[in-house]
C-alpha cells in the first residue's frame, strides 16, 4: 500500500472501469432483488449505492464480491469475469461485509492477522493496525469492542488484503455520530492512498460527503446515477436564503430571487428562492455588505432523493413518506 | 503462513478461550467419567444391604442350623447383614422405613422351626441315599458276601423303615426373601442367595467338596479393572458428542453471526474451511483423550495406554464425527435447531452403540441397529486395540469407519454453503 499511492493496479491492461456491470439481475423466486441494473466504477473513485433497506444494494455488492450468483447479466471486476474468474477477483479485493463478525474471542490484532494470512499478506498487519487506529486497542478481545472499534477492525480486515479495490457494505450503520465521523475520516484517508472504493449506505450525509459518484437504488432498480453535484443540481431543488425582513432585504431578494415568501411561523423573516447559484451569490453579497445575517439552505442529496423517490429514508434505513 | 493452518490456529484459540465450550467438551465428560467410575468401577467390592430376621430361636438362642446358615451368608461376602429382632413384622418395617433407600429395603426371614424342618429333610434324604447305596451294594457285590453280612444289611434296611412315617413327607425348610422387583440388584442378590443355599444343602448332605468348580481366567494379558473397560467407551462417546453436537452448534453460530460470510469473502476456499474445523475438533479429541486417560491413571489406577494403533483410530473417529457435525452445520440455519438436532442424533447413538454397556444386553433388533452406527465401530475398535490387544480385529471396524469418513466428508462438502449465505 505504501505511502501516498497505491501500487499500480494489477488488473488486465486497458481496464479503466474497475467494475463493469451490465444488465445485472438477481431473482429469488418471484422476487426481483436486483432488476436489470448497469453501472461502472472507475479507478480511484468512491462510488456509492444509495438506497433504503431492501433496495438490493447488498445483493449487488455481494455479487461483485463473488458471494452471490447473478441470475443474469454481465459483471466484470478488475477486468475479470465474475462467472469464470471469481478466485482471481477474491484475491484482489478487500471486503467489509454488512453486519459482519470476527472470531469473538480473538483479539482485534489476531482477527486482522488471520485475514492477512489468508491473503498471504501477513507483513501488512502492522501497517494496517496503524492506519486504522486499531493499534490503540489491538490486544482487546473482539467481543468486548465498541461498535466503532469493531468497524475499524472490519475496515482493517478489508484493507489488509492490500487490494486496490475495496467494498464497504454499510460501514457506519448503527454507529454513533462521533464514531461515524471517525470512519468517514478513515475512508477519505483510504481514497488519498489511491484506493478505489465501492460503498453502500442509506445515510445521505455519508454518501454526499464521501462519494464522487452515486447511484440511487430503490426496489432493485437504479433510479439515477451520476456525480454527487449532478444529482444535487438536477434533483436537489433550489438554494434558499432567509434573513430578517425589512425594506432593504425585501428589495435585494425581490431583485435577485425568482420567488420570495414570508415564512408563516410569525417571525419577522423573509425567504428568497433561487433557480441558480449565480443570483443567489449576488444576493448573499448584497446582504452581507449591509451586515445582515443570512441563513443559506443549499440543495442537498436528501432533497434530490426526496424528489426522485417521493420518500425519505429514516435513521434505520427504512423508506418513509 | 498457510491459510489452512492459520484458520486452524485461529479456531483453536477461539475455542480454547470459550468457557462454555471448555465445559461441555472437556469438563463435562470428565465429570461423568469420575462419577461413573466411582459408582460402577468398584463393583467387585459391592455389598448389598440385607435385613435378616432369625425366628428360629429358643430363649433368645439361635438354633444350630439357622446360625450355620447365617454364617454361610456372612462368608459369601456379598451381603451387608443387619439383624432384626425375631417377632417384628419385617415386611411392614421395610415398607415403612423412610430412612432406608428404596434399594436397600430387602429382607430375609428364617422361619420358626427352620432347624427342625431342615433336620427332618436331611434325615429323609440321607436315609434315602443310604438305602440306595445298600441296595446297590447288595445287588452288585451280594455274591461275594457271606450270608451273615447279607443278613446284617437286610436287618439294617428293615430298621430304617421303622422311622416315623411322616418323615417321608418332610418338606424341608423355606426361607423368605423380601425384595422389591424393581430393585436393580435383585438378580445379583437372588443369585448370591442361591449360592449360599446350595452350599448349605451340600454341607447338610455331608458334601464338603464339589465335583465341579468354576475358575475364571482373564482374557487379557494384564490384570485390568472395570474402569479400563469404561474408558474407551467414554473416549469414543465424547469424541462423538463433541463432533456431532459441538461442531454443529459452533458452525451454525459462525453462519448466523456473520463470521462465515466474512471468511467466504476472502480467497479462503470451502475445502479449507471444512478441513480447519475438522482439524480443530481432532485436536480437541486428542486433548480430551489425554486428559481422560490421565485422570483415569491418577484417580482410578487405569493401566491402559493408547498405542500407535489407538492414536490412529482416534484420529479417524474424530474426523468422522466432526465431519458429521459439518454436515449438520451446513444445512441447519439457527443455533437452537443445531443443538437440538445434534442432541437428537448423539444421545440415541451413544446409548445404542454400547459405549456404556455391552450391546449384548440389548434386544437383537437393537443390536442390529448398533452395527450400522459409526460409534459402535469406533468403540469396538478402541476396545480391541486398547483392552483386548487385538489390532487385527479392530481392522474390520477401522474399514467401516473409514467408509463413514469418506461419506460424511463428501456430504459436508455438499451441505456447506460458501455462497448465498
Amino acid at each position: 500500500m505504501g505511502q501516498g499511492t497505491c501500487p499500480r493496479v494489477p488488473v488486465r491492461k486497458g481496464v479503466i472501469a474497475l467494475i463493469d456491470v451490465k444488465n445485472l439481475t438477481k431473482r429469488y423466486g418471484e422476487f426481483m432483488a436486483v432488476d436489470n441494473i448497469s453501472f461502472e466504477v472507475k479507478e480511484g473513485e468512491i462510488f456509492s449505492l444509495l438506497g433504503p433497506n431492501g433496495a438490493g444494494k447488498t445483493t449487488t455488492i455481494e455479487i461483485l464480491q463473488g458471494l452471490k450468483i447473478p441470475t443474469s447479466g454481465q459483471v466484470s471486476v478488475l477486468g475479470y469475469d465474475i462467472y469464470k474468474e471469481e478466485k482471481k477477483i477474491k484475491e484482489q479485493i478487500g471486503v467489509m461485509p454488512q453486519n459482519f463478525n470476527a472470531l469473538e474471542r480473538l483479539s482485534a490484532r489476531e482477527n486482522i492477522q488471520l485475514v492477512a494470512d489468508i491473503y498471504g499478506k501477513g507483513n501488512k498487519v502492522e501497517e494496517v493496525l496503524e492506519l486504522t487506529g486499531v493499534s490503540e486497542f489491538h490486544s482487546k478481545v473482539y467481543l468486548n469492542l465498541s461498535g466503532g472499534m469493531k468497524t475499524k477492525v472490519g475496515i482493517g480486515m478489508a484493507l489488509v488484503s492490500d487490494a486496490p479495490l475495496l467494498f464497504l457494505d454499510e460501514p457506519t450503520t448503527g454507529l454513533d455520530p462521533q464514531a461515524r465521523r471517525e470512519v468517514w475520516d478513515m475512508i477519505e484517508k483510504l481514497k488519498g492512498l489511491g484506493k478505489t472504493i465501492m460503498l453502500t449506505s442509506h445515510y445521505m450525509e455519508e454518501v454526499e460527503r464521501l462519494s464522487d459518484r452515486a447511484a440511487v437504488m430503490i426496489n432493485g432498480k437504479i433510479q439515477t446515477i451520476g456525480e454527487i453535484s449532478y444529482l444535487i443540481n438536477n434533483y436537489g431543488g433550489h438554494t434558499k436564503l432567509t434573513t430578517r425582513k425589512d425594506q432593504n432585504t425585501a428589495e435585494i431578494l425581490n431583485r435577485e430571487a425568482q420567488q420570495v415568501f414570508e415564512p408563516s411561523n410569525g417571525e419577522d423573516l423573509i425567504t428568497g428562492v433561487f433557480d441558480n447559484k449565480q443570483s443567489a451569490k449576488k444576493a448573499v453579497i448584497a446582504l452581507y455588505e449591509k451586515d445582515y445575517d443570512v441563513k443559506i439552505v443549499e440543495p442537498s442529496l436528501e432533497e434530490a432523493f426526496i424528489s426522485l423517490s417521493g420518500s425519505k429514508i429514516n435513521e434505520k434505513g427504512e423508506l418513509v413518506s | 503462513m498457510n491459510s489452512l493452518f492459520s484458520l486452524f490456529k485461529a479456531l483453536t484459540k477461539n475455542w480454547l478461550r470459550s468457557k462454555s465450550g471448555m465445559f461441555f467438551s472437556i469438563l463435562f465428560p470428565i465429570t461423568l467419567l469420575i462419577i461413573f467410575t466411582a459408582v460402577f468401577g468398584g463393583q467387585d467390592d459391592v455389598q448389598y444391604t440385607l435385613y435378616i430376621q432369625n425366628n428360629d430361636t429358643t430363649n433368645g438362642e439361635a438354633s444350630e442350623l439357622s446360625e450355620e446358615f447365617i454364617q454361610g451368608l456372612q462368608e459369601a461376602d456379598t451381603f451387608n447383614l443387619i439383624e432384626v429382632e425375631p417377632g417384628e413384622d419385617l415386611k411392614k418395617g421395610l415398607s415403612d422405613d423412610e430412612t432406608a433407600f428404596e434399594a436397600a429395603r430387602r429382607g430375609l426371614i428364617i422361619p420358626e422351626g427352620f432347624h427342625e424342618k431342615s433336620m427332618d429333610k436331611i434325615t429323609t434324604l440321607r436315609t434315602g441315599t443310604m438305602q440306595d447305596s445298600l441296595t446297590q451294594l447288595k445287588e452288585e457285590y451280594g455274591e461275594y458276601m457271606t450270608e451273615e453280612e447279607r443278613q446284617e444289611i437286610t436287618k439294617g434296611m428293615e430298621q430304617m423303615k421303622t422311622y416315623p412315617q411322616d418323615m417321608d413327607a418332610a418338606e424341608g425348610a423355606s426361607i423368605t426373601l423380601l425384595i422389591n422387583e424393581g430393585d436393580q440388584a435383585a438378580p445379583m442378590i437372588k443369585g448370591a442367595l442361591r449360592g449360599v443355599v446350595d452350599t448349605f444343602n451340600q454341607k447338610a448332605m455331608g458334601i464338603e467338596d464339589s465335583a465341579v468348580k468354576v475358575e475364571s481366567e482373564s482374557l487379557v494379558s494384564e490384570n485390568l479393572e472395570a474402569v479400563d473397560y469404561y474408558l474407551p467407551g467414554f473416549i469414543a462417546a465424547f469424541i462423538m458428542t463433541n463432533g456431532i453436537i459441538g461442531v454443529t452448534t459452533t458452525v451454525t453460530e459462525f453462519k448466523r453471526n456473520g463470521v462465515l460470510k466474512r471468511l467466504a469473502a476472502t480467497p479462503l476456499t470451502k475445502v479449507k474451511w471444512i478441513l480447519a474445523n475438522i482439524m480443530q475438533q481432532t485436536l480437541l479429541a486428542f486433548v480430551l483423550t489425554a486428559i481422560m486417560i490421565l485422570i483415569g491413571m491418577i484417580l482410578f489406577n487405569v493401566r491402559v495406554f493408547p498405542d500407535i494403533y489407538a492414536v490412529g483410530f482416534i484420529l479417524v473417529g474424530a474426523i468422522t464425527f466432526s465431519a458429521i457435525g459439518m454436515v449438520l452445520g451446513g444445512f441447519i440455519k439457527d443455533v437452537e435447531a443445531a443443538s437440538g438436532a445434534g442432541n437428537a442424533i448423539a444421545f440415541p447413538m451413544m446409548f445404542l452403540s454400547g459405549a456404556f454397556w455391552s450391546v449384548q444386553m440389548m434386544p437383537e433388533y437393537l443390536q442390529s441397529i448398533a452395527e450400522v452406527l459409526p460409534l459402535y465401530h469406533f468403540h469396538q475398535g478402541l476396545i480391541n486395540i486398547m483392552i483386548l490387544g487385538n489390532p487385527g480385529e479392530a481392522l474390520h471396524h477401522l474399514l467401516v469407519i473409514l467408509g463413514f469418513t469418506v461419506v460424511f466428508i463428501l456430504l459436508a462438502f455438499k451441505t456447506t454453503r460458501w455462497k448465498e449465505l
